[in-house]
């Protein structure tokens, strides 16, 4: 599993930890049972904080996405596939594509049309 | 401006905690009423520009300095009269390279270093010397800037210190070794319990590390905050205001830093977003985004404040 995180995005480093871990989930390279990397493997490999892969775990757990096997690490839960994260995951896209539309002035129904329309166009490109 | 931006972080335990340092130099005031508080197991960051009083307040910490008043302590022992038993527990990369004995080598200065640090680890020492690529056979006044800051570095971390004062660690590394001296500054602090406070004016480099944020001008510690407080409490808005429109009067000293085009503003503004939001459209604005700052917008936007 690849995670990546970017600074100059808005949201705060343990919760882009936990969209990627659902987004592991949701694109299937994460499967109920499998591994998290060690908090110190994964903060060293992201140069974080290890205290903020810590917190982004302990919500992970809090949201009963993964538990914790003592001494053994941490591990994906058998609930974490019945398109909860899916949900989260796509909720998470669509507000930040809210928050942006905002923003332009334009409302949520004109965003809706506009992803349609685009959607549609991208099909055809695609036959 | 009467600051509603904190600037003391309430209980401990702190590693380090001074109150109301004062220096000059000659006719130059360096600090004025410092009240640095860096809880245990921190990462703090302090920024300001150069001359704004780091590194004094960081020498001030190690006896290096003395204060013209107030009170410093690490770990609860005044440097000043426990100057040594400090420094035993701080591993220091000064700000300037060209410190110690540029006659030894560097092996040599790694062993003469040693000697003052019982807790020095000697296997960590090579793992740090082979990490930074250490070339233990040159003399240490001969080297780049860029390898005497490794030196330095492998220096502070090898005896396990429990607190780091770094005065720009990552200053002269190119950026390959400026990731991985991060890489193994993370590694430390997930091996050993450190505390660590770090001096820098390039704030992106220690974004992801940060978990404290202190903003030095003129001498004076103008914010000192929890970075998830700075995230919530600091945010950027963007709204769209009427013709004529004269500012709120609700948001009086909150507003961090202006900007904007024709009826657009862009403000920074310290507060909780419900209450700011509100203000806003009371006067007649129609918000359009509200947005945490990166630590590096939020370390400029607190700098650049007009009193």
């Amino acid at each position: 599993m690849l995670l990546a995180i970017n600074t100059a995005d808005a949201r705060p480093i343990y919760v882009q930890i936990m969209d990627e871990v659902r987004r592991g989930l949701v694109l299937g390279t994460l499967k109920p049972e499998d591994a998290l990397p060690s908090v110190r493997q994964l903060a060293a490999d992201l140069r974080v904080n290890p205290n903020t892969v810590a917190q982004a775990y302990r919500e992970l757990e809090r949201e009963g996405v993964v538990y914790v096997r003592r001494g053994q690490g941490t591990f994906i839960t058998d609930a974490s596939t019945n398109g909860t994260e899916r949900r989260a995951l796509a909720r998470g896209v669509a507000e930040r594509a809210l928050v942006d539309a905002h923003r332009n002035g334009i409302g949520a129904d004109e965003l809706v049309d506009a992803i349609r329309e685009v959607a549609d166009t991208h099909t055809k490109g695609d036959s | 401006m009467a600051s509603v931006l904190p600037t003391h972080l309430g209980d401990g335990p702190f590693a380090v905690a001074t109150q109301a340092l004062n220096k000059r130099f000659g006719r130059d005031t360096a600090l004025a009423g410092v009240d640095l508080q860096v809880p245990e197991g921190a990462v703090y960051v302090l920024v300001g520009p150069n001359g704004a009083g780091k590194t004094t307040t960081l020498r001030t910490l190690l006896d290096l300095v003395r204060a013209d008043s107030g009170t410093a302590e690490v770990f609860g022992m005044n440097p000043r009269t426990n100057g040594p038993s400090v420094r035993a527990q701080v591993g220091y990369v000064p700000e300037r390279h060209d410190w110690g004995y540029g006659w030894m080598r560097v092996g040599r200065l790694l062993e003469h270093h040693a000697t003052y640090f019982p807790t020095w680890d000697r296997d960590y020492a090579e793992r740090l010397a082979r990490a930074f690529d250490l070339r233990l056979d040159r003399k240490f006044g001969k080297l780049s800037k860029g390898q005497a800051r490794r030196v330095q570095l492998a220096m502070a971390l090898a005896h396990r210190p429990r607190l780091l004062i770094l005065d720009e660690p990552t200053d002269g590394l190119d950026p390959v070794m400026r990731d991985e001296t991060l890489g193994l500054l993370v590694e430390h602090i997930t091996e050993t319990p450190t505390t660590v406070l770090i001096s820098t004016h390039l704030v992106h480099e220690v974004d992801r590390l940060a978990d404290h944020l202190g903003v030095m001008r003129d001498g004076k510690l103008t914010a000192q905050l929890r970075r998830d407080e700075l995230h919530r409490m600091l945010r950027r808005y963007r709204a769209d205001v009427p013709e004529g429109w004269s500012g709120v009067p609700g948001l009086n000293g909150t507003v961090v830093r202006r900007s904007g085009i024709g009826r657009e503003i862009q403000w920074s503004v310290w507060g909780e977003e419900a209450e700011v939001t509100r203000h806003l459209v009371s006067a007649g604005a129609t918000v359009r985004d509200a947005a945490p700052l990166t630590l590096e917008d939020a370390a400029i936007a607190l700098l650049s404040r007009k009193d």
